[in-house]
């Protein structure tokens, strides 16, 4: 499966990028393809064009702010988690999305 | 101002002072006005309030504040005389001769009680701290000072008995006080003493006084209706400033009181032990009666910040609380407290939480004191290794601990005419002697270049006779004054040469404009040696002699000074002052006095160069040399010493690593060229400064006995106080736990990754702290922390480039290896070198700075895609 993901937290110094660090790691457990982009200190990295959320099947936020640029996933199914879910029990938003 | 015909003059001012015409300087108009037989009349025409200007007390009842119009009258046969007098003295003098006080401001945050304590619900009764530090002992109450109760209904007897008993106690007070101020040992405790001195003489008082005893009151009585009658009038003051002062005058009254009657009435505890002394209110007097040694800390009831007890307590470094309300019947006598002066509280109850906090502090100041003192021992260096030397400025051998202590590589200037100041007659060759050496003894063979008396200008010595000056900057001071007072000259030379037997002391002379000067200077030297060498006294014949740089003429003829001195020190207060024409004392005038103006350091660049050729040494003291903001230019000058008050040393030194003394050089060469004062701000705030490395081994803490949450945190945060790279821990710990108020950073698999963005911090950092005995952090996974690794990124405009490193961080922390790694470490050093090899980033270096294009690595980007 060809997965998005975008992750963003207030301070946007440590946990944007565990929970990108995380949700990489296990959807590759999972035989998933997924491409992060963070939204943190630095901006948004790793950033997610058109092209990519055109061919995902789904989209997870795991978020604890607003996303920029949400409109960029219109069309898109999207699933939105709190962050701390990514890092608490990121095998359930993958079992979930099988579903 | 109008001037009205003969004999009564008068004009008008307005208060220049920002505590209003209070005590200490009213001490000084009083001493003008005094000087002259003329009656003189202060009328502050905001409140319509009139006094006498010959009494303190009088003027400071008239409650003059900040900017209110006052005018003076004068009449009498000298009121001419008296008229310019004081005119100039309201002009020149009156704005400059406040001490400043060290600083006032009161920390006012709400709730500074640390977090330890605040969970374990420990009792903390609030005060202001007016002086800060921490300590413990036990309470011992002073009673307060009341006139009134302390004397029976003493019989008046004789007329003229009860007046001369006036008379022989005031002066008996007098003396007293001025016992006190030989031997005062602060700036600020001599101005206390000064002020009380003034107070003991006033002429209103004594009027008072008689006053009292010519209606039928014994002397005692007299007394304590006179202390009722200005304590009554001053305590009615809207200033608080003057408000204070009741406390100062009831002093003076109850030692009057102790004269008259024979007895002590002044209440005195004596301490025996570690005591924390707790009253409503204390007099600087009484303050200096306890024994020091027992005395920890001060816990007022009264409010005031400005008290001259309070004042002297802050010059004495003792810990003192103010304003704590109900002080004597929320604690016990006898009973063991800690009173926190730094954070504005006293603990009742010393619960073994409390110890355990308080102890942990002791330590984090002790360390932070040793790290600070390990890095005085190191000299300055430049990051790319010019070394410059920091010396201390000094007035008094007790300010040379503290510049030892700091790291000073000598003293700059010692300013001796402090010791010719504020007495009756001039010191004698012994009583110089004693200091100078002393001095030099402290010193331990770092150099201590004495400056010879440099008095005029804006310091005063009655005792000299000097003649009137109509511009006593412009006028005879300094060098100039030596030939008229030869004899004066030659007893210092003497005393500081004698001290040179005992290491090494040079001599330095004030307001040169010529050779000749410099010529007849060193021909005085040769006298003094002469006679000491005639009385077999040992000196160092080959003294160094240097000159002060600060008249403008002396720039233009180094080439010829440079053949007859061995250095030069750059007096930049004077120089300025006088490359600009305008007076450093008129705030009017502070827009066209910068010593960043392009012109003066252009100027000074071309002074240090002609020194440089001839292979002397110049140095620099004076404020511009003090404001860490010129520090890149004078590197950039090429000075050989920087010499700074002995508090900023140590900062200094370390500020002086964080540039390179090329760019440095690079950026003076622009400043000169610059066109306004402003464009070089500019350019000095563009000015790069060498980053502190992201972490260092006083940041790593493997054997942490924290035993919670609140108090791993506060061990980071001590860490971070410890190496220099916070100076709020308040403020850091709130940052971290505000983040944490969010949700818990503990991540799960023991670890947790507290962070925050802060202004409280100088560099960017990374902290890890291993605990012996995992604790509670509210982590995801609800299993207990074992692990903490603190980011704190500075809240800075500037595009950050560390942010990458700690997104790289917290993806690494996912990984399990990298977590076992540092589960596993032996020691700091595998910590930081670790981080430093997985994260891509420099470790600090002492002299080898990292260039920039090394920090900006373009790998660096690879580096944390690279997991």
């Amino acid at each position: 499966m060809k997965i998005v993901a975008v992750t963003a937290c207030p301070t946007g110094i440590a946990h944007t990028y565990m929970a990108a660090a995380r949700l990489e790691k296990i959807a590759k457990n999972f035989g998933h393809e997924i491409k992060v982009e963070t939204q943190g200190a630095m901006g948004i990295e790793n950033k997610l064009t058109d092209g990519d959320i055109s061919q995902a099947q789904i989209a997870i936020f795991a978020v604890d702010i607003e996303v920029e640029g949400r409109e960029r996933f219109n069309g898109v199914k999207v699933m939105q988690v709190p962050l701390q879910e990514a890092l608490k029990n990121p095998e359930d938003i993958f079992h979930k999305i099988q579903h | 101002m109008t001037l009205k015909s003969n004999p009564a003059l008068q004009f008008a001012f307005i208060c220049p002072l920002s505590s209003g015409l209070h005590a200490r300087p009213a001490s000084h108009f009083a001493e003008v006005a005094n000087q002259f037989a003329a009656e003189c009349t202060l009328t502050n025409q905001r409140n319509g309030l009139v006094g006498n200007g010959k009494s303190v007390l009088g003027i400071i009842a008239a409650d003059i504040r900040h900017s209110d119009p006052c005018s003076v009258f004068l009449s009498g046969p000298d009121a001419q005389a008296a008229h310019t007098a004081l005119r100039r003295f309201v002009e020149y003098t009156l704005a400059k001769c406040d001490v400043p006080l060290a600083d006032t401001s009161v920390s006012s945050r709400s709730n500074s009680i640390p977090r330890s304590l605040q969970a374990a619900n420990v009792t903390c009764i609030s005060g202001i701290p007016v002086s800060h530090g921490i300590a413990q002992g036990k309470v011992v109450f002073l009673r307060t000072m009341a006139l009134s109760s302390t004397v029976n209904s003493a019989v008046a007897g004789d007329l003229q008995q009860e007046l001369e008993r006036i008379k022989e106690a005031v002066s008996a007070v007098r003396h007293r006080i001025g016992e006190r101020l030989k031997y005062a040992i602060t700036p600020i405790g001599a101005a206390v003493l000064q002020a009380d001195l003034a107070m003991a003489s006033d002429v209103l008082l004594l009027e008072k006084l008689t006053e009292q005893v010519l209606g039928g009151k014994s002397a005692a009585q007299a007394v304590i209706k006179t202390g009722e009658f200005f304590t009554d009038l001053l305590g009615h003051s809207e200033n608080d400033y003057i408000r204070q002062r009741s406390i100062d005058i009831e002093e003076i009254c109850t030692q009057l009181l102790e004269e008259v009657c024979g007895a002590s009435a002044t209440p005195t505890v004596e301490l025996k032990e570690p005591s924390v002394l707790v009253a409503e209110t204390i007099g600087p007097q009484q303050l200096l009666e306890l024994n020091r040694r027992c005395l920890q800390a001060l816990v007022l009831e009264h409010s005031g910040v400005t008290s001259h007890g309070a004042i002297l307590a802050r010059s004495l470094g003792i810990p003192t609380l103010a304003g704590v309300r109900n002080a004597r019947q929320m604690l016990t006598a006898g009973r063991e407290v800690v009173v926190d002066a730094t954070r504005g509280f006293v603990v009742p109850i010393v619960a073994p939480v409390v110890q355990r906090f308080y102890d942990r502090e002791r330590k984090t100041l002790e360390r932070r004191k040793n790290a600070r003192y390990r890095s005085a021992e190191k000299s300055a260096r430049t990051a790319d290794g010019k070394t410059v030397e920091i010396a201390a400025n000094a007035s008094s051998g007790e300010e040379l601990g503290l510049a030892f202590a700091n790291g000073a590589d000598g003293v700059g200037l010692f300013r001796t005419e402090m010791i010719f100041l504020g007495r009756e007659k001039a010191p004698s060759e012994e009583e110089q002697f004693a200091i100078y050496s002393e001095a030099t003894r402290l010193a331990g063979g770092k150099p201590v270049i004495f400056r010879t008396f440099d008095i005029g200008g804006d310091k005063k010595v009655p005792y000299l006779a000097l003649p009137h000056e109509e511009n006593p900057f412009l006028g005879c001071r300094g060098a100039r004054l030596y030939a008229d007072h030869g004899d004066l000259l030659q007893s210092q030379l003497r005393a500081i040469l004698r001290a040179s037997a005992e290491g090494p002391v040079q001599i330095m002379a004030p307001m040169i404009t010529s050779v000749e000067e410099i010529v007849q200077f060193k021909a005085a030297i040769a006298q003094a040696k002469q006679h000491l060498a005639q009385n077999g006294v040992e000196f160092q014949s080959d003294i160094k002699t240097g000159i002060m740089v600060e008249v403008p003429s002396v720039a233009f003829i180094l080439d010829q000074l440079c053949a007859e001195v061995d250095f030069f020190s750059i007096g930049t207060n004077d120089l300025s002052q006088y490359f600009f024409a305008a007076d450093r004392g008129n705030s009017k005038l502070a827009a066209l006095f910068s010593v960043r103006h392009p012109g003066f350091l252009q100027f000074l660049a071309q002074i240090v160069r002609k020194i440089h050729k001839h292979q002397r040494w110049v140095g620099m003291c004076g404020e511009m040399a003090a404001n860490r903001r010129n520090l890149p230019l004078l590197i950039g000058l090429g000075l050989d010493e920087i010499s700074v008050p002995a508090s900023e040393v140590n900062d200094i030194k370390q500020a002086i690593s964080q540039f390179q003394s090329a760019a440095c050089v690079r950026l003076l060469d622009r400043a000169v060229a610059c066109g306004t004062t402003i464009d070089v701000d500019n350019l000095v705030a563009t000015q790069q400064l060498q980053p502190e490395p992201l972490i260092s081994e006083d940041l790593v803490l493997l054997e942490s006995t924290s035993q919670s949450k609140e108090e791993v945190i506060q061990e980071m945060v001590d860490a971070f106080y410890i190496s220099n790279r916070t100076q709020d821990r308040q403020l850091l710990e709130e940052a971290l736990w505000a983040r944490e108020a969010l949700y818990s950073t503990g991540l799960g698999y023991g670890f947790a990754t507290p962070h925050c963005k802060t202004g409280a911090i100088s560099a960017d950092s990374i902290s890890v702290l291993r605990l012996n005995d995992p604790v509670h952090w509210g982590s995801v996974d609800g299993e207990q922390v074992k692990m903490v690794v603190l980011l704190a990124l500075r809240d800075s405009e500037v595009a950050n480039t560390h942010m990458q490193v700690f997104s790289s961080l917290a993806r690494k922390l996912i990984n399990e290896d990298f977590r076992q790694h540092l589960l596993s470490v032996r020691n700091a050093n595998e910590v930081t070198t670790y981080l430093s090899e997985q994260l891509g980033f420099p470790l600090g270096t002492t002299n080898e700075a990292p260039t920039a294009a090394k920090r900006n690595s373009p790998s660096m980007h690879g580096l944390i895609r690279d997991r």
